[in-house]
């Protein structure tokens, strides 16, 4: 019965102050709300099981060498399954992009080659017909695919004939075999599964292919013993090899991670904590401003507990009757809470699907789940304890008697003004903090939006190849193959210039007239390898010519260089026919200059001036490599020139495998820039949500402060203050905390900004750092100082006969 | 003699939730420096807020107030609260004083409001004020430390430390027994042979008798106002 009452006193209280009810509740679902998006979001793309089947024990394998990714080749897996005992299910597989051709049009799709205990090994099985089986993995096995429920319903047009009907895959004649269920994209984003072959497995330690694989360990729990005896094994095989063909040297290992973690890079924890730390601020600073509210209304009603008590009330009815005001308004927000992440989960997941298509593994599904319905649970008991039950205990706690005789405010008026001089200040420090990491990271994407790259990639189209070095092992075979799709793009009646880039990163420059005290003073270039013509993708001549067919093996070896290099070391002169040293893979190649070419953004000083950096360009006829990007430009627009670019690779080799698929050069670029403005426009909010936070909580604080000093301002007025006295003495105490709070802030910024510098290789000036702590330093002082003059400006107008009355 | 205070048909209504409250209506009223004033009627008749239209912390709703000659209501905010500090002392009936402050800082508050005076002399003014309240061994005390009687006696040492030239009480014995009533009169009584003009609201009729001039008060109107002669006045000021 009691709490009936108590709970019909509190929702009284909450309809007699609407406004200070919506305040509270914006703040709240604000917080919440944003702490539990990012958990949520995370928690999905990271932490989720595979949505398979005993999904939760299916691991994902890859290996390190020092540190670096890899995988396992061929040869190490075959002997590694041997020999080994802890796992099973033991597999590879190997993710590939398939062109589907229909007469002249076609459809690049997302697939893999998968050995035979592929699907059992993901618990699927086919909604049609059959799965991969050994045979299927024979050399000279007819072609067959299984193929996704969305490739039938889209290219196949969900025919019931299906296993009887073929497709083209990579220009062959394939069967179709199987369909598998909906949704079932398995390993990640496969819409077509081709069976490995026999030869792909069988091959030399030294062949240079890698696969994915996968399995399961056999005894629950031992994940640190099967990783140590797995590591042993595959060091053993690798060691041989290293002595055996010259490969790295090093310590080659496993990683055995779950399919989502294994997704992103296995660095998911770190950015997992950091998003995560960040929105439990906002959430403390949610709750440090509701419980501030709810303070002020407990210590308002202070005299109003003290007489409570005095009439025998217990501690803990005290705290009831105090806190349901609190747990009213908090499970209040946190169900709105729940609702609008729901509703913006959906909406992420289906602007995030829009973007990328194909490119989504499919387990990253978002949406309102057990997990986030758990999490929002605790924030919200969190969120009461933190804001409703503190200061209830605190208020039912105070020195009942020395409140009832104390004429003006209660004695504790002391102490709570000390709690809420505390509480400011960590807002304040909370807020600086949270604005410099939004402003910065707001900052980092801008910068790549806006980028000036310096090159042009309007009506070009790219793709990425990769030879294998099985089957290309000579220089001149790779130089022949390329030259081969150039000469086939070229003659396309469309298309009007093609090139192939590869960049091999940056080289040490050595010029003949300079004395250099050691190899790591010697100035950096980016060495570009290249065929065809760089105007293709913008990269224009200024002087000289293009690199030619003509600049191969055995002539004279040549280099085009970038505007700023032509500045920085022959200021004024003519370059054309000088020379410079670089090395490029492990020797020291003299290089003579016959073009000097427009400027381009090097990977490095992506946040630098475009002509803070010097690229030179090398002839890919004289330097050949297995892998390039190829770019040509299209007469009018990119629609259906696909084709032609599939067409072309399909005479030079049949059999040859994308390493990335023909696609418009800009679309990954304009995709960074809308993942990168999304990114900004997030942190830029949150960091605008934190702020708008600190307003309401410091305006309702200060407002609350000054209000309840009312009667000791007309006191002071009585006796001879005037206005100015008291908005100085006001001002003055804020300043004080602005000044902690500031100070504390800008420590922890001046060590974040040490050691971001120190990462980034100092991307960004140091005064930039200081701008940025100057304009929230100053900016935060502004809005306080504000939030602290508006009210007591007001309060002071009241005549000093009317604040003496207020109580 | 030199009229100090004007009250020319002062009213003051207060409005609250509509209801209108007349607690002053048409007080005519001259008090002239160096008088000693005793301003007595039954409760809610509107002493109080009389009292605070004398002292500067109201305003008066129509009618015009001079002090010292000068209209009130042509001053600025800034000039009322220089003559809070400097001319006033207000001995208020709760006593007012700052529960977060000590008792020394309370004595304080009206020196800290005035420009250019000497912290030493501070120190040793209100120092002389609570030594003469009895109340000099407790000025580290917070309010809420003290009884009743002594919170009085601090809030009187905190009227008089500005050496204020009116010195407007309520009810200033009210909370106090006998002898403590009888220091704070004597107080008040030392302070008028020094010069001060002093207002007085009280119930007790053996007060009233120390002032030379009785106000009395019913439902906002003054309805007597008559000299005071004093058994124990002193020659020289009848003389004078
Ligand atoms: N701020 C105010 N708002 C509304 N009414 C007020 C206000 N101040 C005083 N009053 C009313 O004005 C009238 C006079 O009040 P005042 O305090 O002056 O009485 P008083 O003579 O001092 O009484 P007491 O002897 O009990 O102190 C009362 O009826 C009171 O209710
Ligand atoms: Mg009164």
């Amino acid at each position: 019965m009691p709490i009936i009452i108590d709970i019909k006193y509190a929702i009284r209280l909450l309809f007699k102050s609407p406004k200070f009810t919506a305040m509270t509740l914006m703040v709240l679902v604000g917080g919440l709300s944003i702490s539990l998006f990012t958990f949520s979001f995370l928690y999905s793309t990271l932490y989720k099981d595979l949505p398979l089947p005993e999904g939760d024990t299916a691991l994902s394998i890859s290996a390190m060498i020092n540190g670096d990714y890899s995988l396992l080749t061929p040869y190490e897996f075959a002997h590694l399954k041997s020999e080994q005992t802890v796992l099973e299910e033991f597999g590879v597989y190997d993710d590939k992009n398939y062109r589907l051709s229909f007469g002249d049009a076609g459809k690049n799709i997302p697939g893999s080659n998968v050995d035979e205990g592929f699907f059992r090994f993901s618990r699927t099985s086919p909604l049609l017909g059959r799965t991969i089986v050994k045979e299927d993995m024979q050399v000279g096995a007819t072609a067959v695919a299984v193929i996704s429920f969305q490739v039938w319903q889209n290219e196949l047009a969900a025919s019931e004939e299906v296993l009887n009907e073929t497709l083209v895959v990579n220009d062959v004649v394939t069967e179709i075999i199987g369909v598998m269920p909906e949704g079932y994209r398995f390993p990640g984003t496969a819409k077509i599964w081709l069976p490995l072959s026999d030869d792909d497995l069988n091959l030399a330690a030294d062949a240079g292919n890698y696969f994915y694989s996968y399995g399961r360990i056999k005894a629950a729990g031992e994940h640190a013993q099967a990783l140590l005896e797995l590591n042993s094994l595959l060091d053993n095989i690798y060691q041989q090899n290293v002595a055996l063909y010259d490969l790295e040297k090093g310590k080659k290992s496993l990683q055995l991670l779950t399919f989502p973690f294994a997704q992103t890079g296995g660095e998911g924890t770190i950015i997992f904590a950091f998003l995560n730390a960040i929105a439990w601020m906002i959430l403390l600073l949610a709750c440090i401003n509701v419980g501030n509210l709810l303070l002020a209304r407990s210590i308002e009603r202070q005299k109003e507990t003290a007489i409570r008590a005095a009439l025998g009330a217990t501690n803990k009815r005290l705290i009831s009757q105090l806190m349901w005001e609190g747990i009213i308004i908090t499970t209040l927000g946190g169900v709105l809470s729940v609702l609008l992440v729901g509703a913006a989960l959906h909406y992420t997941n289906i602007i995030l699907h829009s973007w990328m298509p194909d490119g989504m593994v499919f387990w990253w599904q978002w949406g309102m789940d057990r997990e986030t319905i758990v999490m929002a649970i605790i924030f919200t008991l969190a969120t009461i304890f933190l804001s409703s039950f503190l200061p209830a205990w605190r208020s039912a706690n105070q020195d009942i008697n020395s409140t009832l005789r104390d004429g003006t405010r209660g004695a504790q008026s002391k102490k709570a003004g000390r709690l809420s001089r505390f509480l400011v200040t960590t807002q304040v420090f909370l807020v600086a903090i949270l604005m410099l990491i939004g402003a910065m990271s707001a900052f980092i994407s801008l910068k790549f939006i806006n980028l000036d790259l310096g090159d042009d990639y309007t009506n070009v189209m790219t793709a990425r190849i990769n030879l294998p070095v099985g089957k290309y092992p000579e220089p001149e075979q790779k130089i022949a193959f390329y030259q081969n799709l150039l000469e086939e793009l070229k003659s396309h009646p469309k298309v009007v210039d093609v090139v192939t880039n590869n960049w091999m990163g940056e080289s040490e420059l050595t010029m003949d007239n300079m004395d250099y005290p050691s190899d790591y003073e010697k100035p950096k270039v980016d060495v570009i390898g290249t065929m065809g013509k760089t105007s293709t993708i913008g990269v224009n001549l200024l002087e000289g010519r293009y690199i030619s067919h003509l600049d191969k093996e055995g002539s004279r070896k040549i280099a085009m260089i970038s505007q700023s290099m032509a500045k920085r070391y022959w200021p004024g002169e003519s370059v054309l026919g000088k020379y410079f040293k670089v090395e490029i893979n492990g020797e020291n190649e003299k290089l003579f200059i016959i073009a000097v070419v427009t400027d381009r953004l090097n990977p490095r000083t992506i946040l630098g001036k475009i002509d803070s950096a010097d690229e030179i360009y090398i002839s890919g006829f004289q330097f050949s490599n297995n892998f390039q990007a190829v770019y040509y430009r299209i007469h009018g627009d990119l629609a259906q020139t696909e084709e032609i670019f599939y067409q072309a690779l399909f005479k030079a080799d049949r059999n040859l495998d994308l390493f990335y698929p023909v696609q418009p050069a800009m679309k990954n670029r304009s995709l960074m820039r809308d993942v990168m403005s999304l990114v900004s426009n997030l942190t830029f909010s949150t960091g605008f949500f934190a702020l708008l936070l600190a307003l309401v909580g410091i305006y309702g604080l200060t407002a609350n402060s000054v209000a309840q000093r009312t009667h000791e301002i007309g006191i002071r007025r009585a006796v001879g203050a005037t206005d100015k006295n008291i908005v100085q003495m006001f001002l003055k105490q804020g300043r004080a905390q602005l000044i902690r709070g500031l100070g504390l802030a800008l420590v922890l910024f001046a060590l974040l900004a040490f050691a971001f510098n120190k990462f980034s290789e100092s991307m960004f000036p140091v005064y930039l750092y200081a701008v940025l702590a100057l304009t929230v330093v100053v900016g935060l002082s502004c809005v306080v100082m504000l939030a602290i003059y508006a009210p007591t400006r007001r309060a002071v107008k009241m005549e000093p006969s009317s604040a003496l009355r207020y109580e | 003699m030199t009229a100090l205070l004007t009250l020319n048909n002062i009213s003051k209504k207060f409005f609250t939730e509509e209801i209108e409250t007349k607690a002053i209506s048409g007080i005519n009223l001259i008090i002239n420096k160096g008088e000693y004033i005793s301003l007595s009627g039954q409760s809610g008749c509107g002493k109080s807020t009389l009292l605070s239209l004398l002292g500067l912390l109201d305003s008066p709703t129509s009618g015009e107030y001079h002090l010292n000659g000068t209209d009130v209501s042509l001053m600025t905010r800034d000039q009322r609260a220089k003559i809070r500090s400097e001319q006033i002392g207000f001995i208020f009936q709760s006593f007012n004083l700052i529960s977060d402050l000590t008792v020394f800082e309370n004595v304080m508050l009206p020196l800290t409001y005035q420009t250019g005076i000497d912290k030493k002399v501070i120190e040793e003014k209100v120092s002389s004020v609570l030594e003469k309240v009895e109340m000099l061994h407790r000025k580290n005390h917070f309010p809420s430390q003290l009884s009743g009687g002594q919170q009085q006696r601090v809030a009187v040492a905190r009227a008089l430390v500005n050496d204020p030239t009116i010195i407007l009480a309520d009810e200033p014995t009210g909370n106090l027994d006998s002898k403590n009533a009888e220091a704070v009169l004597a107080l008040l009584d030392k302070l008028h042979q020094e010069g001060a003009t002093i207002c007085m609201v009280t119930h007790d009729p053996a007060s009233a008798k120390r002032a030379d001039r009785c106000l009395e008060m019913f439902d906002g109107r003054l309805i007597s106002d008559q000299q005071n002669i004093r058994v124990n006045k002193p020659i020289e000021l009848v003389a004078s």
